[in-house]
């Protein structure tokens, strides 16, 4: 018996890394999920790995768009009945920069990644859960959702957003069966930050990859990056019913980074 | 199988409330624990209430005392061999009253009930842990770990030195393997509370249940919370998964603190 049976969630950038490791915990949890991501290549090598039959299904499209945050919640609701755990888990950025070289573009699309992307789905959920009365929205904010660093500005801005975003919902919605939390991961090698966080490196003043990675774990007690299933195992943990009364908590998995 | 299968864990304050949930929650999931308490019927008594046979020992302590301290995270380990999880759990307030006439006394005994009473068993824990290499503390602070309320000062200012002590053990031992965090509950029904909570209503120009109604009113839920909340979260972290959690303030108060 699992804690999620018969729950039905959706996960944004849910093909690789955290949002990968929240579905398969999810579904080791007896969940039904539907995962996103850009690439049906991706999403099909995705499936043919979580190997969970009709308990998972993917959902194609860039998660910066309203149409695909709000398709990928009409799709689950469509395809399995209801929805009841929705995690807004994509984000980063692509070419960062400070902020008198950060170029409208990149910021734009920051801003429409990280928190439009968080405001699209949470709304669009919401619409579904308050007539319920029933719902789990877990949105992947950040460290960086308290901390600022040099060279990311629209991630920091963005991840201090939704955690004002997440406090707010959760007041909104407390005593509807609802709860609305945040996760703040610290440095984890996934794919995006090793696809940008060379650029990012660079943005920072940190010259390469490999210091960046040891800027962000020097800043920690535990000197190592975190690990995404440290990330999934406190969403399972938020999206069961025993954590009813946990909401608006931002929950730091950063190895002791943040002071507060 | 239970994801703390074969740990040792010692939880002060085991007999009631929030230490008895969390003492509950962690037999569940297959470790041994020590319970702590001042009296030895209700430890009995709670021994028998828990009923998992040789997984669980009471070790009769006043946490107000050093050498209680140490003599359970010391019993611990001769009961079992070793500790893996201290929930340094017991605690509560002093006389209620405003700063402006508040004796002595009444600032030194949530001090040593909760701060030194922490610090007593984190010490105490930590030359055990820190040789074998990993260990989980969760110190039980509280929503007043972070906020304040008038005429429970006491109170507030050792919870916030519980999460002060908690960032920086963090920091000294955090690559030995060891994490080290602080559970900040919102108010809670418990026996203590029950006990207190009346002196501290009337203080503050309130009746006991016009007092839990101002927490519940403070958070997001419009309701207190329940000693289940905290073992859920303390399970998580006292759990595998929990390595690259430390220094954390986990805040388990329905929407209350806004950090």
């Amino acid at each position: 018996m699992g804690k999620l049976d018969g729950k039905i969630a959706c996960i944004t950038g849910g093909t690789r890394s955290i949002g990968r490791a929240m579905a398969d915990a999810f579904l080791a949890e007896g969940a039904t999920v539907v995962v996103n991501g850009r690439d049906a290549a991706k999403g099909q090598i995705c499936l043919d790995e979580m190997n969970a039959g009709a308990r998972a299904a993917f959902f194609a499209g860039d998660s910066s768009k309203q149409s695909v945050v709000e398709g990928l919640i009409d799709f689950t609701i469509e395809k399995f009945g209801r929805l009841d755990i929705c995690c807004l888990n994509s984000g980063g950025v692509l070419n960062t920069a400070p902020i008198a070289q950060m170029s409208d573009e990149e910021w734009n699309l920051e801003i429409d990644w990280n928190l439009n992307h968080v405001f699209w789905g949470m709304r669009r959920a919401l619409q579904h859960m308050i007539p319920r009365e029933s719902g789990r929205i877990i949105v992947t904010s950040s460290v960086e959702g308290k901390l600022g660093k040099p060279g990311i500005p629209g991630y920091v801005a963005t991840k201090h957003a939704v955690n004002g975003l997440v406090k707010s919902a959760a007041q909104e919605v407390g005593t509807l069966g609802i709860t609305v939390n945040a996760i703040l991961p610290g440095i984890i090698e996934t794919d995006i930050v090793r696809d940008t966080g060379p650029a990012s490196a660079v943005a920072m003043g940190l010259g390469t990859y490999e210091n960046l990675i040891a800027a962000f774990c020097s800043e920690s007690a535990i000197k190592r990056p975190n690990k995404v299933e440290e990330v999934a195992a406190v969403a399972v943990m938020m999206a069961s019913d025993a954590a009813r009364n946990m909401t608006g908590c931002l929950f730091p998995v950063d190895g002791g980074s943040l002071s507060y | 199988m239970g994801t703390l299968d074969g740990k040792v864990a010692c939880v002060t304050g085991g007999t009631r409330g929030i230490g008895l949930a969390v003492a509950r929650a962690f037999l569940a999931e297959g470790a041994k624990v020590v319970i702590n308490g001042r009296d030895p019927v209700k430890g009995q008594k709670s021994i028998d209430d828990l009923n998992a046979g040789g997984r669980v020992h009471f070790i009769a302590g006043d946490v107000t005392k050093r050498e209680d301290c140490e003599a359970i995270v010391n019993g611990t380990v001769a009961k079992f061999g070793r500790i893996d999880i201290l929930v340094p759990n017991a605690g509560g307030g002093g006389d209620p009253g405003p700063v402006v006439d508040m004796t002595d006394e009444a600032m030194e005994v949530p001090m040593v009930w909760n701060f030194w009473h922490t610090f007593w068993t984190m010490r105490a824990a930590l030359k055990h842990m820190i040789p074998q290499g990993s260990g989980r503390i969760m110190a039980m602070s509280s929503v007043e770990g972070k906020m304040g309320k008038p005429m429970v000062s006491g109170y507030v200012a050792s919870k916030h030195a519980i999460n002060g002590l908690v960032k920086s053990t963090a920091q000294e031992v955090g690559t030995m393997g060891i994490t080290v965090n602080a559970l900040c509950p919102g108010a809670i029904e418990t026996d203590v509370m029950m006990a207190q909570g009346p002196g501290a209503a009337q203080a503050m120009g309130l009746t006991y249940e016009g007092l839990l109604d101002l927490f519940a009113q403070e958070s997001a839920i419009k309701r207190i919370n329940e000693c289940e909340d905290v073992a859920l979260v303390a399970v998580l972290l006292a759990s595998d998964a929990g390595a690259g959690i430390t220094g954390s303030m986990i805040s388990i108060d329905g929407g209350t603190s806004p950090y």
